[in-house]
């Protein structure tokens, strides 16, 4: 019987260290950086309207084909007297999240850095009770960005770290 | 000599399922046994219930769509499945990958084979019948590594972190040191199951001399990883055909003579001590530098041809086969996988137990349902 | 016939005792309920129950809630009698068990002469009420489970009783009482070592508990007997599980540990005699926690074997030993050297027993190569 001694011994051990638990809706662990919850759009605080010019970039690449994306002429074109130097801009903006997996191939493909993982838990606490309100339209794929909520990690592809490189 | 007219009664054997919804069936397996009393006859099993064409998925998706459905097909060491298929990718379209991409990378799969074996000694010691301690001793060690993996891709087991020639980007600066604290805590897991389970007599008397299989039995099942390497075959796709850096470290190939059941859980412990001392290497190997190729293109497009990779995933050989017509997405791929294979042994190893032994030889392949039916 | 509580008439007396102690039973097995997760929590490196009431407090009273809540399902092909009468067989006599737990000096339900048979020939009334729960049931899984506690209860039985045999014979009595009273000077666990080691384990094999979950077991038939079972019969089987549990242990205390009667004497009142009773069964129930945090399960032929060929005769040397120092007055010391050498026989045996990796792999390759032609 001294496997089972050692055995209990063990769990012993174990009780006397403190419990591993997270006490998980009233304590929050810091998520990384990196932590790639939903894809959200971007809000170019500048000119005060989204980074996407509706490019359809992401939506071809994506590999569960989630997102639906239209386009419009950017009613605030320097070229009618506006501010912005975008000629197109987004008019329609859809992404189903119950269909996403997150892979972050849209974030990788956007050539204007217009759309980010949402990294903070907003982003993971979406339980809803019917499936439809998962589909985000351009208002609530954008609010975040717009109000400052989140802070944008968009990956740098294939470059090492400029510490690790120096 | 026993006729059945000698019987006083006409007996019938049971029909038991155990699954697709059972604890011990590791996710939607599920078997049919024919029991005499407590004695298991015979085992049909039933696969299929978590087919999702990840095959055929991937033919309709470019090269790196394709590694996110790498990593659901094998939820539980993605970063092996995901190495497989970027390997395949790369020797397709002839990339050379950087040394610290490499590094990196047999980090990250060593790593990712720690999680899993720990996911297989909690699983295992569940199915034993011990309540819940070595699962939650498992999770807590699987918790650190996942953090690790967070943090550096981004996902807790979805990574999309491997890309064909190298890494999507590089690591965390403080990634050596948080390394460093993972494996202090995984060497602590270790030594808790080691006291947990290996010396204990009822673990020992539930697992010695169940599930046996002779190595020539278990060559002709095709069983690979520690499941063929329990019955002394000592067969490593890491030392076979050394692929990213094995070659260039030390380390050893653990095998077991016994082929049971308790050969298998020490085989998988013995190969978590092996990956921590991979990793301590690896570490000391890791040099700033590029993640991926000078010179790579937008898209990626393969020229014709076709390919087999094999990668040693915690399960065994995990293989990919591509074909590529050209163009940027694979014609074919086959992805050959490990659990499938050793499941095959299933009935061998469990005809003539205790339905109870049938449930801790089914635990001891350490089945990855997705991965089976893919 | 002891007095009367209250100076009523001794049926009334007994009747208010029983109920006083089975409405306490209730409430004792919810707190075990929690202790039990609590504890198993902190085995486990986790916190247990935490989010109903302080510190989870009220979390057995909302799972009772909950399961008096919940419809009472029955499966259309189950045998109706049997299926809804199983529950009662199995709570019934462990509650019968609580006649003649000593929890103070002279305040049990009843103090009987003959406590320790009946106690032995209630407490395994239950098994019945386990075979029919997994006969009714008609499910395989509950089928085989009560199967397997039928078989248990047989084999565990024996030691059990023949280590209970020693610890009387000792006192000389079968009064519980005067057991715990005659152990004023010095507990019987340090006369009885080996009776007190077989005694756990047979209880732990009587009352389910890891490593002899074998009915139950989770991971092979699904929870046995109970797994057709839902809302306030399953609660019945849980709550004779707990009621067993605390009686058990109050039983070990009594019989090994001195009871209320040592270190302090019958002189402290009756209230610090409880606590005293008390405290040493929560020792025992911590032990049989710990236990189910630390071993799996064992086999059922492994499990029968062990009852048979090891603890079986142990005990029954025991008993002839203890024949031997009582017949022929020799110092009692003897006993507690003779005990010693017996856990380490057991020990021994128990390792020698459990390690036949060779033997066990040919009969392996023989059933294998049976089950090929």
């Amino acid at each position: 019987m001294r496997g089972i001694a050692k055995s209990m011994m063990t769990t012993l051990s174990v009780f006397l260290r403190p419990p591993v638990t997270r006490d998980y809706p009233n304590v929050h662990k810091a998520l990384p950086e990196r932590d790639r919850a939903f894809p959200l759009l971007l809000w170019d605080q500048e000119i005060d309207e989204p980074f996407c010019t509706g490019c359809h970039a992401c939506e071809r690449a994506c590999p569960v084909e989630c997102m639906t994306v239209l386009m419009k002429d950017n009613p605030n074109h320097k070229s009618v007297g506006g501010t912005s130097s975008r000629r197109k801009i987004i008019d329609k903006f859809w992404i189903d999240y119950a269909r996403c997996m997150r892979c972050n191939i849209c974030v990788e493909v956007c050539n204007f850095d217009a759309i980010a993982m949402n990294n903070t838990w907003s982003g993971h606490e979406m339980s809803v009770h019917d499936r439809k309100d998962l589909v985000m339209d351009l208002q609530q794929l954008t609010t975040q960005s717009h109000s400052g909520q989140i802070k944008e990690w968009v990956p740098v592809l294939g470059k090492a770290n400029e510490e690790s490189a120096s | 000599m026993v006729t059945e007219s000698a019987h006083e009664f006409e007996t019938q054997d049971l029909l038991l399922n155990v699954g697709p919804q059972h604890p011990s069936t590791h996710g939607v397996f599920r078997m049919v046994m024919q029991v005499d009393g407590e004695v298991v006859r015979d085992i049909i099993p039933y696969i299929g219930y978590l087919h999702r064409g990840a095959e055929k998925l991937c033919e309709t998706m470019d090269y790196r769509q394709g590694i996110g459905f790498m990593d659901r097909t094998e939820y539980l060491a993605a970063m092996n499945a995901e190495l497989s298929y970027v390997m395949a990718v790369e020797k397709l379209a002839e990339l050379e990958v950087p040394d610290r991409a490499q590094w990196i990378r047999m980090i990250l799969v060593e790593l990712n084979r720690l999680a899993s074996h720990l996911m297989f000694m909690g699983a295992f010691g569940i199915d034993v019948g011990v309540f819940g301690t070595p699962f939650i001793y498992a999770w807590r060690e699987r918790e650190a590594i996942i953090d690790l993996f967070e943090e550096i891709s981004g996902d807790r087991m979805m990574y999309a972190y491997l890309r064909p020639g190298g890494l999507a980007w590089d690591v965390p600066t403080n990634f050596v040191a948080r390394c460093r604290e993972v494996l202090t805590a995984v060497n602590q897991g270790i030594a808790d199951f080691d006291g947990l389970l290996t010396k204990n007599e009822i673990f020992v008397a539930r697992t010695q001399g169940i599930g046996y299989i002779s190595a020539a039995d278990a060559i002709d099942f095709g069983m690979s990883g520690p499941s063929i390497r329990a019955s002394g075959v000592p067969l490593d796709v890491r030392r076979e055909e050394p692929y990213l850096k094995y070659n260039e470290i030390k380390w050893d190939v653990i095998t077991e003579t016994d082929g049971d059941v308790y050969a298998r859980y020490l085989c998988r412990l013995g190969e978590m001590r092996e990956s921590v001392k991979i990793v301590e290497q690896c570490l000391e190997q890791l040099q700033p530098g590029a993640i991926m190729p000078e010179k790579m293109p937008r898209m990626l497009r393969t020229p014709p041809g076709e390919v087999y990779i094999r990668t040693e995933a915690p399960r065994g050989e995990f293989g990919v086969y591509m074909v590529s017509k050209g163009g940027n997405r694979p014609y074919r791929l086959k992805v050959r996988s490990a659990c499938l294979s050793n499941l095959q042994a299933l009935k061998h190893m469990s005809v003539g137990q205790y339905v109870a032994d049938a449930i801790i030889v089914l635990g001891s392949i350490d089945i990855v349902l997705s991965e089976v039916d893919r | 016939m002891p007095e009367g509580l209250f100076g009523l008439n001794p049926w009334l007396d007994g009747l208010i005792r029983l109920l006083l102690i089975v409405g306490l039973m209730t409430v004792v097995a919810m707190g075990l309920i929690y202790i039990e997760r609590k504890v198993l929590g902190r085995f486990h490196a986790r916190v247990g129950p935490q989010r109903t009431g302080p510190f989870g407090l009220l979390q057995s009273v909302a799972d009772a809630l909950k399961l008096i809540g919940k419809e009472d399902l029955r499966p259309r092909n189950a045998d109706p009698w049997t299926f809804e009468f199983g529950p009662y067989m199995v709570f019934i006599p462990i509650f019968m068990g609580f006649v003649v737990q000593p929890f103070m000096a002279g305040f049990g339900v009843r103090v009987l002469d003959l406590g320790i048979l009946y106690f032995v020939a209630v407490s395994s009334v239950s098994i019945v009420g386990w075979v029919m729960a997994g006969w009714g049931s008609d499910n395989r899984y509950a089928m085989i489970g009560g199967m397997r506690a039928a078989a248990q209860a047989i084999s565990y039985e024996l030691p059990f009783v023949l280590s209970l045999l020693s610890v009387s014979m000792l006192a000389g009595t079968l009064n519980i009482n005067e057991i715990v009273l005659a152990q004023w000077q010095v507990p019987n666990i340090v006369w009885q070592p080996l009776a007190f080691v077989i005694f756990f384990i047979a209880a732990l094999a009587e009352l389910n508990r890891p490593p002899f979950d074998i009915p139950v077991g989770e991971s092979e038939v699904v929870g046995g007997p109970f797994v057709e079972y839902s809302g306030i019969r399953w609660s019945m089987f849980f709550l004779g599980e707990y009621a067993s549990l605390f009686i058990m242990s109050v039983l070990i205390s009594a019989l090994f540990l001195g009871g209320y009667e040592w270190p302090f004497g019958t002189q402290l009142g009756i209230g610090f005699q409880l606590l005293l009773t008390v405290v040493k069964a929560a020792i025992l129930i911590f032990l049989i926690i710990w236990v189910r945090a630390s071993v799996p399960r064992l086999r059922i032929d492994q499990l029968m074997g062990y009852a048979w060929k090891i603890l079986l005769p142990l005990s029954l040397v025991q008993v002839l030993v203890n024949g031997f120092v009582l017949v022929y007055h020799l110092p009692l010391p003897v006993l507690t050297v003779a005990g010693v050498g017996g856990i380490v026989l057991l020990s021994w045996l128990t390792e020698r027993a459990i390690r036949k990796p060779r033997a066990a792999r040919a009969s392996a390759i023989a059933l294998q190569s049976e089950a090929a032609s």
